[in-house]
């Protein structure tokens, strides 16, 4: 496997701006050159030097702070977000759609509910119920996005469940369970990572969204999202202001999805 | 034995198998001849312990199989599938395949289940270097192979081979029913065939059962020759068997 990725450019792209994005995010605070908190106005739209690698904000903060640190609170946020979705996505869907009958049926009722609320109203309302900020967003976009996730999962679960291997998996004396987790799972695994892959970049741009409806996180936080909405009023006199965080966001969304892709194809044997 | 005693299974409005009674006898080769949509498929099902007759009975050993029974005698009964390819999981190695009956059903532990598995290699010809292959890396003959040896490590009173010889060459073919010859007379396992050819019927039948539109029409014991076949409909299929076996020569 690991000899699969190695020999896979696709992968090895993908692993080394994963791997960018996460270094990044754990030692933020030793590459950021200054406090990226720091107003300082008379520093506003400082022109890129040596203090300052990419200049500063409308505030006289540091955009290279910013950034950095940004990757922290996004990835931080988007992170555990992604993964309780694909717990509960794949868990509830592959359970229900395993077994049928009336659970499937009470399963696809139920999330048709969900999906005929807007992600964004379900976000909106559950935003403000937790003290936290980052918790009320993780556990905003989860109760939005589960039912979008294990939808798909349900299908690819159905597919899979009609196959003759399942036959020979009960022939063997495999439970229920084993068939779920050892057999079904596996072999959606692959369009998963794929699945959760592309999901993490649409959650950080969920979170971006969040800022600019005044409902993310404490004005000021350095957040890729934040400083994008933040500097949609500068587009025309600043435009590097929304590019720099739009490429970090674009950075760590594009290794994510090659990454994502090319285990994919190295996890199916059909398409491998 | 296995016998279906009267089964009957309709989907929806069809009737695939229409109130049909036969005997798999242990030790022996029964066959089931008939074309495509004759039900036995779906008997094979039946028998096979994975779906339940509308009416009538499924008899393993002199006892009525039910939902609950099937799970248990799950083991005694194993079938194996036309496509070898699409009856395996193409993420499972050709050791889990066989290690997962070993270890599930008999509960074999770890050493015995590898010496089980070394044997049953040996048993139906499955290269040994291929077993740490995944399913989807192996050729044809070698997942038609591992089917066989997957089925056998469960040590079942009974075999179930529905198609499973169809879309193989001649020479594959031959080699695998020689093989299958040489295993029943070294294992008490009674073997169901399922085929539209006549040939492999002939081969290796001690009692050949013929279907048509869900009905069983003739069955034939100990047949020596395609002429011992009385229906007319049986008839029709040693001609057209006939006509292919010229078709070919030209």
């Amino acid at each position: 496997m690991i000899g699969k990725i190695l020999r896979k450019p696709q992968a090895l792209i993908g692993i080394a701006m994963m791997l960018t994005v996460f270094a990044v995010m754990i030692f933020a605070p030793a590459f950021a050159p200054n406090d990226p908190g720091k107003v300082d106005i008379m520093q506003k739209f400082a022109e890129p030097c040596k203090q300052y690698p990419l200049g500063t904000d409308d505030m006289g903060r540091c955009i290279t702070s910013r950034l950095i640190c940004g990757a922290r609170v996004s990835m931080s946020i988007a992170l555990p977000t992604i993964g309780a979705i694909a717990v509960i996505s794949v868990l509830l869907a592959a359970v229900c759609s395993y077994i049928g009958g009336i659970v499937d049926k009470l399963f696809v009722i139920v999330s048709n509910i969900f999906m005929a609320l807007p992600p964004f109203l379900v976000a909106m309302t559950l935003v403000g119920l937790f003290e936290s900020k980052a918790l009320s967003i993780v556990i905003s976009i989860v109760v939005a996005m589960w039912v979008w996730n294990a939808q798909v999962v349900r299908t690819y679960v159905l597919r899979e469940k009609s196959k003759p291997y399942i036959i020979t998996c009960r022939m063997s004396g495999c439970s229920e369970l084993r068939i779920i987790l050892r057999h079904i799972i596996p072999n959606i695994f692959p369009h998963l990572l794929v699945l959760y892959s592309t999901g993490l970049s649409g959650v950080i741009i969920m979170i971006s969204s969040y800022a600019f409806l005044g409902l993310g996180l404490e004005t000021g936080t350095a957040e890729w999202g934040a400083m994008l909405v933040n500097a949609n009023k500068l587009i025309f006199s600043h435009p590097e202001l929304i590019v720099y965080p739009g490429l970090c966001i674009l950075f760590a969304a594009a290794g994510f999805n090659l990454f994502g892709e090319a285990l994919r194809d190295i996890c199916d044997p059909r398409e491998g | 034995m296995l016998k279906a005693e009267n089964v009957t299974k309709k989907y929806g409005q069809q009737t695939a198998v229409d109130d049909v009674s036969l005997k798999v006898q242990d030790n022996a080769v029964t066959v089931i001849v008939g074309e495509s949509g004759s039900g036995k498929s779906t008997l094979a099902r039946m028998l096979s312990l994975i779906e339940s007759p509308d009416s009538g009975e499924i008899i393993l050993d002199d006892k009525k199989t039910d939902r609950k029974s099937a799970k248990a005698n799950r083991r005694l009964v194993q079938l194996v599938m036309q496509d070898a390819a699409s009856s395996l999981d193409p993420h499972q190695s050709a050791r889990q395949v066989i290690d997962e009956p070993l270890k599930l059903l008999l509960g074999f532990d770890k050493a015995k289940r590898a010496k089980r598995t070394d044997e049953l290699c040996d048993m139906v010809q499955f290269p040994k270097d291929r077993l740490k292959n995944k399913v989807s890396e192996l050729s044809g003959g070698q997942q038609k192979r591992l089917c066989i040896a997957r089925a056998l490590a469960a040590e079942p009173k009974y075999i179930i081979f529905d198609e499973s010889f169809s879309g193989l060459d001649v020479t594959l073919r031959r080699c695998i029913l020689t093989m299958l010859k040489k295993l029943r007379e070294k294992l008490e396992t009674g073997f169901l065939i399922i085929t539209h050819d006549l040939d492999t019927a002939m081969y290796m039948a001690d009692r050949i059962y013929v279907m048509r539109f869900g009905k069983m029409i003739e069955t034939l014991d100990d047949p020596k020759s395609f002429l011992d076949f009385k229906e007319n409909y049986s008839k029709e299929l040693v001609r057209a068997a006939e006509y292919k076996r010229q078709a070919l020569k030209l």
